[in-house]
C-alpha cells in the first residue's frame, strides 16, 4: 500500500506539472492578436476608474502610463474576493466562495505538508509550542489551511452541485464531466476531513511526505491514505478540465482584456506588428486572394481599386 | 413558443426554432401614464421561409439560401468545416487567436453573463440569446467536427451535435443577434469574451464562405472600396454636397465658409462617417462652423476612401478591415497630415484607433485621435464664446460602446455637455457600463426582410428603456428634450426607435449628435441651430 501512496503522489504531481506547463507554453506562443481591450483596464482608479489615454488630446506625445502591479494585485486579490460573483450573483457566490477558497487553501497545505516535512527533516521541530518560530507557524498554518479546506471546500461542493442542479441557466449548460468534477472534489475534501477525524494535527500526513522526501514510504492509515489516493487522482485529471482558468484567468486580463499597450512609430511592438503582417493567408471568401500576405492583400485593395476607378 | 431550452435544440426541425412574441419582451415604462404601444412584429413571408434560413427565431438578417441539392448541403457543410478550422491557424487568425481560444477553452458557463446581455433580458430571457449560447454551440461543434471526440468522450462533453445546413444557418443568424457590445465580456471574472466568439463566427462565414449581410459587406466594405464610400457617394458626388453643406451654413448662420478639401499639411484631417451627409448633414457643418470659428488648420479629403471614416470590416472580416484602414491612412499619408481626428462614428473610432493600431506600420501609421478630447479642448479653451442659455433644455447622453467600453474615452463629452447643457443629465447606467443603442454591429444599418423589426423591438428595447426613464420628471410633450448620440450607426437606431414609438411626436424627445449641441450654444450665431421640427 505504502509503495502505492508514493508512486501515485509522485506520479500525479509530475504529471500535473509536466501537462500544465505545456498547455501553458502553448497558450503563452499565441501569437500576438489585434487589441481588443475592454474598459476600465485600471482596476481600482477612482480618477475616474474607466478613463483611457484616449481622453488626452494628443495622447501620442504624452509619457505611457503603466499599471503593471496596480493590475496584478487586483488579479490575485480577486482569488480570495471574487468580486464579480459577490456583486452579481449572490446566491452562485455563497457557495462558490467557499468551493473556490478549499480549492485554494487544499493546495497550499499539501505545499505546507511539504515544507513542514522538509523542516523536519532539517531538524526544525514542527509542532504547537515549537521553540522555532518557523516550525510553530508551520504546524499552525497547516492545521488551518487543511481544517478550513476541507470544511468550506464540502459546503461549497455540495452548494455548488444543488445550484449547478437546481438553476435552470447552469444545469443546461453543464456535462456530465462537470458533475464528475464535482462529486470528486466533493470526495477529496471529504476524505480530507475523515483523514483530519484519525490526524487530527496532520503529523501522519507530514510524515508521509517525509517518507516521500527521502524515498523511505511510509504506511498510514486507512482514512489518510484515501485523502493521499484521491488527491492524487485530482492532480491527474486536472488537466483534462477548465481548471487552468486559475492561471489562465491572469494572462486573460493582462495579455487581452486590459492590453492598450500602443503601437509606436519604431517601437518594438511595430516590428512584431510587421512580422504578423507577413503571414500568408489561406482562407477562400471570394474577396481574398489566397497565399498573399497580410500585407500584400491590405495595401492590394487600393491599386486594384484605383485602376479600376481610373478606367 | 420557444422549443430550444439546451444546447442540443439547435438540431430541431421546427421552424422557427423560437418564436418571439410582443407580449414576453421585457416590459416598456409607462410614460404620461401611458402604456407605450407596442407595434406588431413583422413575421417572415411563406415565399421568405421557402427562400431563406429564418427558422431560428423567424427573422432574418444574413438572407442565406437554403441548399437546393444534399450535394449543395453537403459542400456547404465542409467549407463551414474548412473555414472552422483556419480559425485556429495562426497564419490566418494571428488577428483574434489568443482571445478566441482563451474565450472558448476557459469558460466555466457560470453564467454570470447572462443579465448584462441587453439581447437576452429584452427577449424576456430566450435561451439562444444567452451569450453563452453560441460560444457553447460552437464549442460543441468543434468538439466533435474539428478536434474529433470519440463517442464516449463527446457524451461526456455533451457535444453530439449533428451537423447539417440548417444548424450552419441557425449558427450563422444567431450571431448576428449579438450586437458585439461586450457588456459580457466586462463582467466576466475569467476574462472571457463571448461577443468576440459572434464575431470570429460571423468571420468564418465571410472569410471562408463569402456568407455577409449584404448591407454590410457589398454594399458596405467592397462598395467603400470600389467606390470611395458606404453610402455609394463618390469623389465628384462629394463635392456637390460639400456646396450644399456651405449653402445651409450661411442659411442658418450667416457664416461663409468654405470648407477646406485635400490641403495638404494640414494640421488635422477630418474624417467623418459619410452617412452624415446624407443624413445629418447638421453634424457636418456644425464640425466645419466650429473649426473655423477656432482658427483650426484642418481639411476633408476627397480621395477615394477618405471622406467615409466607416470600417464595416470590424465587425465581420478582418480582412476587409485591414484594407479599409490602410485605405484611411494612405489618404491621411498623401496629404501630410500632422494628425487624424474621428468625428462623430463610434465603430470608426474603436476600428481606426484601436484595432488598425496593430495593422498600420511605418509612415502608415500616423497619430490618430477622437474628436472628443479635440472638441473638449476647444469648448474649455474659451476660444469660442458659448451660452449655455441656449442649451436650456433636457438633454440626456447615449454613450456609444465603442466609444466608452471598449475604448475608455468617457468624461470628455460629459465636461463638454455639463459645460453647456444645463439641463443635462445621465442616463443610467452610462459610461463604460452602458446598454447599447440596439443598433451595433452593423444592425442599425440592416434593412432586409423584417430584421429592423427584430432590432427595434428586442436589441434597442433596452435604450427606449433607458431614455423614457432619463426623462421620467419631464414627461410632458411641451418640453422639448435631446438624446445626444455622438455616433452615426447610434443615431440610426435613434431615429428608427423614436420614430417607431412616435417619441418625437408624442413626448418632445429628438435625438442628434454632440458638435450640433456646441454650436447651438455658440454665442454669435443668432439663430439656434438645432431644429426641433420633426
Amino acid at each position: 500500500m505504502r509503495i502505492l501512496l508514493a508512486i501515485a503522489t509522485y506520479f500525479a504531481y509530475i504529471f500535473i506539472i509536466f501537462m500544465y506547463s505545456i498547455k501553458l507554453k502553448k497558450y503563452l506562443r499565441l501569437p500576438l492578436h489585434l487589441r481588443t481591450e475592454v474598459y476600465p483596464v485600471i482596476p481600482g482608479d477612482q480618477t475616474p476608474k474607466e478613463r483611457s489615454y484616449y481622453e488626452d488630446p494628443d495622447w501620442w506625445t504624452r509619457p505611457q502610463r503603466h499599471h503593471l502591479l496596480q493590475r496584478v494585485w487586483f488579479l490575485f486579490s480577486d482569488y480570495f474576493l471574487l468580486r464579480e460573483y459577490f456583486r452579481r450573483d449572490r446566491s452562485y457566490w455563497l457557495f462558490l466562495y467557499p468551493w473556490h477558497i478549499g480549492f485554494i487553501l487544499i493546495i497550499i497545505f499539501h505545499i505546507l505538508c511539504f515544507f513542514g516535512a522538509l523542516a523536519s527533516l532539517l531538524g526544525i521541530p514542527v509542532a504547537a509550542g515549537s521553540p522555532s518560530i518557523f516550525g510553530n507557524a508551520i504546524y499552525g498554518l497547516t492545521l488551518a489551511a487543511g481544517v478550513i479546506s476541507f470544511i468550506s471546500g464540502l459546503f461549497g461542493s455540495i452548494g455548488i452541485l444543488i445550484k449547478r442542479l437546481t438553476d435552470k441557466g447552469l444545469r443546461n449548460y453543464a456535462t456530465p464531466q462537470n458533475y464528475f468534477t464535482y462529486i470528486l472534489l466533493l470526495a477529496v475534501f471529504l476524505s480530507g476531513l475523515y483523514s483530519w477525524y484519525f490526524d487530527p494535527v496532520f503529523s501522519v500526513y507530514r510524515n508521509f511526505w517525509k517518507g516521500l522526501i527521502t524515498f523511505k514510504p511510509i504506511d498510514v492509515e486507512p482514512a489518510t491514505a484515501s485523502h493521499i489516493l484521491l488527491f492524487a487522482f485530482l492532480l491527474i485529471y486536472l488537466p483534462f478540465t477548465r481548471s487552468l482558468h486559475y492561471i489562465t484567468r491572469l494572462f486573460g486580463f493582462l495579455l487581452i482584456r486590459w492590453d492598450d499597450k500602443p503601437n509606436l512609430r519604431g517601437s518594438v511592438l511595430e516590428k512584431k506588428v510587421d512580422e504578423m503582417l507577413n503571414l500568408k493567408i489561406s482562407w477562400n471568401g471570394p474577396h481574398v486572394k489566397p497565399d498573399l500576405t497580410w500585407k500584400e492583400i491590405a495595401s492590394e485593395a487600393i491599386v486594384r481599386e484605383k485602376k479600376q476607378v481610373s478606367k | 413558443m420557444s422549443l430550444c431550452k439546451k444546447i442540443e435544440d439547435i438540431n430541431r426541425a421546427d421552424d422557427p426554432l423560437v418564436e418571439i412574441k410582443s407580449t414576453d419582451l421585457m416590459s416598456l415604462p409607462n410614460i404620461l401614464d401611458k402604456s407605450i404601444q407596442e407595434p406588431p412584429l413583422k413575421r417572415l413571408t411563406e415565399e421568405q421561409k421557402q427562400q431563406y434560413e429564418g427558422s431560428l427565431d423567424g427573422f432574418v438578417a444574413i438572407g442565406l439560401p437554403r441548399p437546393k441539392s444534399k450535394q449543395e448541403e453537403e459542400e456547404f457543410i465542409r467549407k463551414f468545416l474548412n473555414g472552422l478550422e483556419k480559425l485556429f491557424i495562426k497564419e490566418n487568425n494571428w488577428t483574434f487567436l489568443q482571445p478566441l481560444v482563451h474565450s472558448l477553452e476557459y469558460c466555466v458557463k457560470c453564467q454570470l453573463c447572462s443579465d448584462s446581455c441587453p439581447v437576452y433580458v429584452a427577449s424576456g430571457r430566450k435561451e439562444i440569446y444567452r451569450p453563452t449560447f453560441r460560444p457553447e454551440l460552437l464549442r460543441r461543434i468543434i468538439n466533435k467536427y474539428v478536434k474529433k471526440q470519440r463517442a464516449w468522450v463527446a457524451k461526456l462533453t455533451r457535444s453530439d451535435i449533428e451537423l447539417n445546413s440548417t444548424v450552419i444557418g441557425r449558427l450563422a443568424e444567431l450571431a448576428y443577434r449579438c450586437t458585439l457590445c461586450r457588456r459580457c465580456t466586462q463582467v466576466c471574472p475569467i476574462g472571457v469574451d463571448n461577443a468576440l466568439v459572434s464575431r470570429e463566427i460571423r468571420k468564418l462565414f465571410s472569410q471562408e464562405m463569402g456568407i455577409a449581410p449584404r448591407e454590410i459587406h457589398e454594399l458596405g466594405t467592397v462598395q467603400q472600396l470600389k467606390v470611395g464610400s458606404t453610402t455609394g457617394i463618390t469623389p465628384p458626388a462629394l463635392e456637390d454636397i460639400i456646396l450644399f453643406i456651405e449653402e445651409e451654413i450661411k442659411e442658418k448662420t450667416g457664416k461663409e465658409i468654405k470648407i477646406p478639401f485635400n490641403k495638404k499639411g494640414a494640421d488635422v484631417l477630418l474624417l467623418h462617417n459619410a452617412g452624415e451627409f446624407i443624413s445629418w448633414p447638421e453634424n457636418i457643418e456644425a464640425f466645419a462652423i466650429l473649426f473655423d470659428a477656432a482658427n483650426i488648420r484642418w481639411t476633408l479629403s476627397s480621395e477615394l476612401g477618405g471622406y467615409d471614416a466607416v470600417n464595416y470590416g470590424v465587425w465581420y472580416d478582418d480582412v476587409q478591415m485591414a484594407r479599409i484602414a490602410v485605405k484611411h491612412a494612405q489618404v491621411a499619408k498623401e496629404l501630410q497630415v500632422k494628425k487624424i481626428n474621428v468625428g462623430e462614428c463610434g465603430h470608426a473610432h474603436k476600428a481606426f484607433i484601436v484595432i488598425a493600431d496593430r495593422v498600420l506600420t511605418g509612415d502608415l501609421n500616423i497619430p490618430r485621435e477622437s474628436a472628443f478630447p479635440f472638441l473638449e479642448n476647444l469648448v474649455l479653451s474659451g476660444k469660442i464664446r458659448l451660452d449655455p442659455n441656449r442649451n436650456n433644455f433636457p438633454v440626456t447622453l447615449h454613450d456609444p460602446c465603442n466609444i466608452v467600453r471598449l475604448m475608455g474615452i468617457v468624461e470628455p463629452q460629459r465636461r463638454i455637455l455639463r459645460k453647456i447643457c444645463p439641463q443635462f443629465m445621465e442616463m443610467e447606467p452610462h459610461g463604460v457600463d452602458n446598454y447599447c443603442c440596439g443598433g451595433g454591429s452593423g444592425f442599425a444599418i440592416m434593412g432586409g426582410r423584417n430584421f429592423p423589426d427584430w432590432r427595434v423591438h428586442i436589441s434597442g428595447r433596452m435604450k427606449l428603456k433607458q431614455i423614457l426613464e432619463a426623462f421620467e420628471n419631464v414627461k410632458k410633450p411641451e418640453i422639448k428634450k435631446y438624446v445626444c448620440a455622438p455616433c452615426s450607426n447610434c443615431k440610426g437606431q435613434m431615429r428608427d426607435l423614436i420614430s417607431t414609438y412616435g417619441l418625437q411626436e408624442k413626448y418632445g424627445i429628438r435625438y442628434g449628435g454632440l458638435v450640433e449641441l456646441i454650436v447651438n450654444a455658440m454665442a454669435d450665431i443668432e439663430k439656434p441651430f438645432i431644429e426641433w421640427e420633426a
